[in-house]
């Protein structure tokens, strides 16, 4: 594997709150194409891994590379940085006074200034993408859990990022609309749209995860491919973070 | 000669013009300034969110009555004249804003902190994601707020009176001291000042209906 193929590195991130250590040194690599999952139990530091990735929060120690661009290097403009990474939220995050379609291309329009029209036919497609063209002139508050989410993948999508991160993207939503979400990210991955997703969903990780890092503490703990490290995890927390996991969601296959 | 009911309508119709400049002058301007200080308590640095807090403490700290009687007659003693007109018009300013900036504050303080970090993480700078995600989304909240002080500010413009201004009430006083019609003279002014912020009140509720967005209602 070539330097280039690397997207993203992250080298031996630290950080913590008054006192609290919150990520004890963080270091891995995501590959262009690749999808890469990241589990542990609550209050491990997975969230915070992927905000210390594009700076919405500052790590303390540590380097982060955008494809051979130091993130964290003082004379870097985030901003720029920022515009090649998608991020979807956990809580949608979609903005309030803005109908779908304007969600989606008013990072075009004010961060990539792209023409207003030229932003709208990118926006409808992404919008169609996720199959939601119908609902473009929806406001957030009259869209379902799952339609918002697909929104915030469409919109994080839509400023044709390198890497899209997802901070446990089916977390805040109904059982019966998690599967129109996953069915959206699945598609991502199977086209090689290189990702970062912090999740709890085993299914979704094993069928297209390349590689599961663990996360206990602020530490990479365990790592390797989903399906293996789910049926033969060496520690005791991760065996029983797993069974916990199949016990809520019933046996995955 | 001139019966009183024709000499005072038209002084209290001139009375009324002058009213109305002082308000088109003031109500923007201060909806203006009460969005600057509620910001620069918000985003401003220290020295600038401390400077503000100061303004704002001051002017909603000194009864209004007093502040146009400072501005009219103690700051001509340190050099800053102001006509009766202008010495109004600013006062109005500095109180209305004082208290809309209070109302702004609040409402951007009420915008889920969510709504900045997916902004931000587009790539917005601070300026562009307070310009398009946080304040439109702030004024809808404080419209209520705001809109009201508004009105409070229809109402209290009948202050002027207290450094010369002859706006209606100024006039009607005026014209209670030759004639002694108090009820006539009063009651006309009353009407005048209800019709006003009334005609205000259905303006603001029907602008407040345009600006509506589901999910951003504001129950009040």
């Amino acid at each position: 594997m070539s330097e280039k193929d690397v997207v993203l590195k992250a080298e031996n991130i630290h950080k913590s709150y008054s006192g609290n250590n919150v990520l004890n040194g963080i270091s891995f690599e995501v590959k262009r194409g690749e999808t890469k999952i990241i589990c542990g139990p609550s209050g491990s530091g997975k969230s915070t891994v992927l905000r210390c990735l594009n700076l919405l929060t500052r790590p303390d120690e540590g380097h982060v590379w955008l494809e051979g661009t130091e993130v964290t290097s003082a004379s870097t403009d985030i901003n720029k940085i920022r515009q090649k990474i998608g991020f979807v939220f956990q809580e949608f995050n979609l903005f309030n006074h803005f109908n779908a379609l304007r969600n989606v291309s008013i990072g075009l329009e004010k961060v990539k200034g792209v023409k207003k029209d030229e932003a709208k036919k990118i926006a409808l497609e992404q919008l169609a993408r996720v199959g939601l063209q119908e609902h473009a002139h929806k406001y957030p508050a009259e869209l379902s859990g799952g339609q918002k989410q697909r929104v915030a993948i469409a919109r994080a999508r839509a400023i044709n990022p390198v890497i899209i991160f997802y901070d446990e993207p089916t977390s805040a939503l109904d059982p019966q609309l998690i599967g129109e979400v996953l069915e959206v990210m699945k598609g991502l991955a199977k086209e090689r749209v290189t990702s970062l997703v912090v999740t709890h969903e085993m299914g979704f990780a094993q069928s297209v995860g390349d590689e599961m890092l663990f996360m206990v503490d602020g530490r990479i703990v365990e790592r390797g491919p989903p399906q293996e490290l789910i049926m033969r995890c060496k520690y005791d927390v991760t065996k029983k973070f797993f069974e916990s996991i199949q016990e809520l969601y019933g046996r995955e296959k | 000669m001139m019966g009183f009911w024709e000499s005072f309508l038209s002084a209290l119709l001139q009375g009324w013009v002058i009213t109305l400049g002082m308000l088109v002058l003031a109500i923007p301007i201060s909806v203006i300034l009460g969005l600057l200080l509620g910001m620069a308590r918000v985003y401003g640095n220290r020295p600038v969110s401390l400077l503000a807090a100061g303004f704002v403490g001051l002017f909603r700290g000194l009864p209004l009555v007093v502040t146009l009687l400072i501005i009219f007659f103690a700051l001509p003693k340190i050099g800053l004249y102001f006509s009766p007109f202008w010495a109004a018009v600013t006062g109005f300013i500095f109180c209305s804003g004082a208290y809309q900036s209070e109302y702004v504050r609040g409402a951007i303080r009420s915008i889920d902190v969510g709504q900045s970090l997916a902004a931000r993480s587009l790539g917005m700078s601070r300026f562009k994601e307070v310009i398009h995600i946080i304040l439109p989304q702030a004024f809808r909240r404080a419209f209520p707020g705001i809109s009201n002080e508004i009105v409070y500010l229809i109402l209290y413009s009948s202050l002027a009176y207290v450094v010369g201004v002859s706006e209606i009430f100024g006039i009607s006083k005026h014209f209670n001291s030759l004639y002694f019609k108090s009820i006539e003279i009063f009651s006309t002014a009353a009407v005048i000042y209800l019709i006003m912020a009334t005609v205000a009140s259905l303006g603001f509720r029907k602008l407040e209906n345009k600006l509506r967005i589901p999910g951003l209602e504001i129950t009040c």
